[in-house]
């Protein structure tokens, strides 16, 4: 017989789960990567296994990127047939991903999830993080204007300019025709993804960008599209497995449906390169953070020498404070682009007005 | 031209309808935690004010466990389902509402 352990909820939990939302909403809004990769780590911090968190924010997902796709979309930044297609394969991987994932959980239980979701993480984490932030270091370093056209990589030039029979489709995104073979691997990549760490979108938004073409600020709203899929896939795969609590999932959705809609708001004040800044930061504090628990599982699993109960203790407690610096980092790069990109256009807007009033 | 402002009636009333959801969801915590463990077979235990819910089981095992056996019911699956789009649509207004009443908008 086997227990699947649902988390106590207390007043302090609940506030953290509902503040911890705001902030991966935030971070989703903006750089449309399902801030699970701060969600799903959080609620394992909490002491939920990694199965349920990844079962219980597939079920929070869905929801929540519906609610990106509207706002998004209303600000032309959804590429809907893009979305489409890649889902489609997205959820074949969903598939295989929650076979390899109750697997783990049949042959080393509850704590064998944990390992395996951070030790995915760590993997996943390293390449895109490292990546991007080359990428962002890169922009950066050239002219604003330069950047007003999105520069696109040989292999998305390779890409665009393939012409396979009877498989083309218009990507609205990439300003291309493209032929669908190429999401195959993107789309699966990211459902198998959405279904070990409930965050597809580390292998879906930048495969958009460096593999495809589409700009940064349309493949973090077409991802949403994506997300919509296999959260919900994922969400009914869990659920049968009796993995999906729908109070973590809630109050994580109290929280992050203020972010996400304040998080969308902010995508349309930035420029490209800032929100793969803001992609590369958190996913790299991330992945530090995860280092410190790992010790903690092999210990659980009996596949180290045992540590000391303070020794544990110490290391959750230093990776539980690097997340928290996480959260901090997201929060507080969303927002200040907001704000300052508020002020902006207003003081914009007061000058020309200023100067049609004199004319 | 400025764009107005959500009203502040709308804004409430949407506010007011997620928290009586939210309120509703921990009411019956309990129902929707039996729900979730008994999508598939499942034996429930007692211990002191809690019940656990063991997986992968039978009513020999259970009986043994001095648990109840509870046959599973797959689309128990659509209950968070249905909370959470319920929530999603209810709650989205309600911080869509909120937003627009504090002045925070997207660039045009």
């Amino acid at each position: 017989m086997e227990l699947i352990n649902f988390i106590e909820i207390n007043a302090t939990t609940a506030i953290i789960l509902i503040l911890v939302g705001f902030v991966g909403g935030l971070v989703s809004g903006f750089i449309g990567s399902g801030g699970a990769f701060v969600l799903t780590p959080a609620m394992m911090a909490l002491g939920a296994p990694g199965i349920v968190a990844v079962a219980s924010n597939s079920c929070h997902k869905f929801p929540k990127a519906m609610v990106g796709v509207f706002k998004r979309h209303k600000y032309g930044q959804v590429d809907v047939k893009l979305g489409l297609v890649m889902a489609v394969f997205a959820e074949a991987g969903v598939l295989f991903g929650k076979h390899v994932m109750t697997g783990v959980r049949n042959s080393f239980g509850a704590v064998g999830t944990d390992l395996y979701v951070s030790a995915i993480f760590i993997l996943t984490l390293a390449i895109v993080g490292g990546y991007v932030y080359k990428d962002y270091r890169k922009l950066k370093a050239m002219d604003d204007l330069a950047d007003e056209k999105q520069q696109l990589t040989r292999l998305a030039r390779w890409v665009q300019s393939v012409r396979i029979p009877g498989t083309m489709f218009y990507s609205r995104g990439a300003q291309a025709e493209i032929s669908f073979l190429f999401t195959i691997p993107l789309g699966f990549g990211t459902g198998f993804l959405s279904s070990a760490i409930a965050v597809g979108g580390f292998v879906g938004v930048p495969g958009m960008i460096y593999v495809l073409g589409v700009p940064a600020i349309m493949a973090s709203a077409t991802e949403m599209v994506i997300a919509t899929a296999t959260g919900l896939g994922a969400t009914i795969l869990y659920g049968m497995e009796g993995a999906v609590d729908i109070r973590l999932a809630m109050l994580i959705l109290l929280g992050s449906l203020f972010g996400i809609q304040l998080g969308a708001m902010g995508s349309t004040y930035v420029k490209d390169y800032e929100v793969k800044f803001t992609m590369a930061a958190i996913m790299l504090t991330v992945l530090f953070s995860r280092f410190f628990y790992i010790p903690g599982y092999l210990n659980k699993l009996g596949m180290m020498e045992p540590l000391q109960e303070s020794t544990l203790h110490i290391l959750k407690w230093i990776g539980d404070g690097v997340m928290f610096v996480a959260l901090i980092v997201g929060a507080y790069t969303v927002i200040s682009a907001l704000l300052r990109g508020m002020k902006e256009h207003r003081e914009r807007q007061s000058v020309s007005a200023r100067e049609s009033a004199s004319d | 031209m400025t764009r107005s402002r959500a009203g502040l009636g709308k804004t409430l009333f949407w506010g007011g309808i997620s928290a009586l959801f939210y309120f509703g969801l921990f009411y019956y915590a309990e129902e929707f935690l039996h729900l979730a463990h008994t999508t598939q077979d499942a034996c429930a235990v007692t211990e002191g004010m809690d019940t656990l819910y063991y997986n992968k089981t039978t009513p020999d095992l259970c009986v043994a466990k001095g648990g109840s056996f509870i046959k599973g019911t797959w689309w128990f699956v659509f209950a968070p389902i249905a909370v959470a789009f319920t929530l999603s649509f209810v709650h989205g207004v309600a911080t869509g509402l909120f937003w627009d009443r504090l002045g925070m908008k997207a660039k045009k």
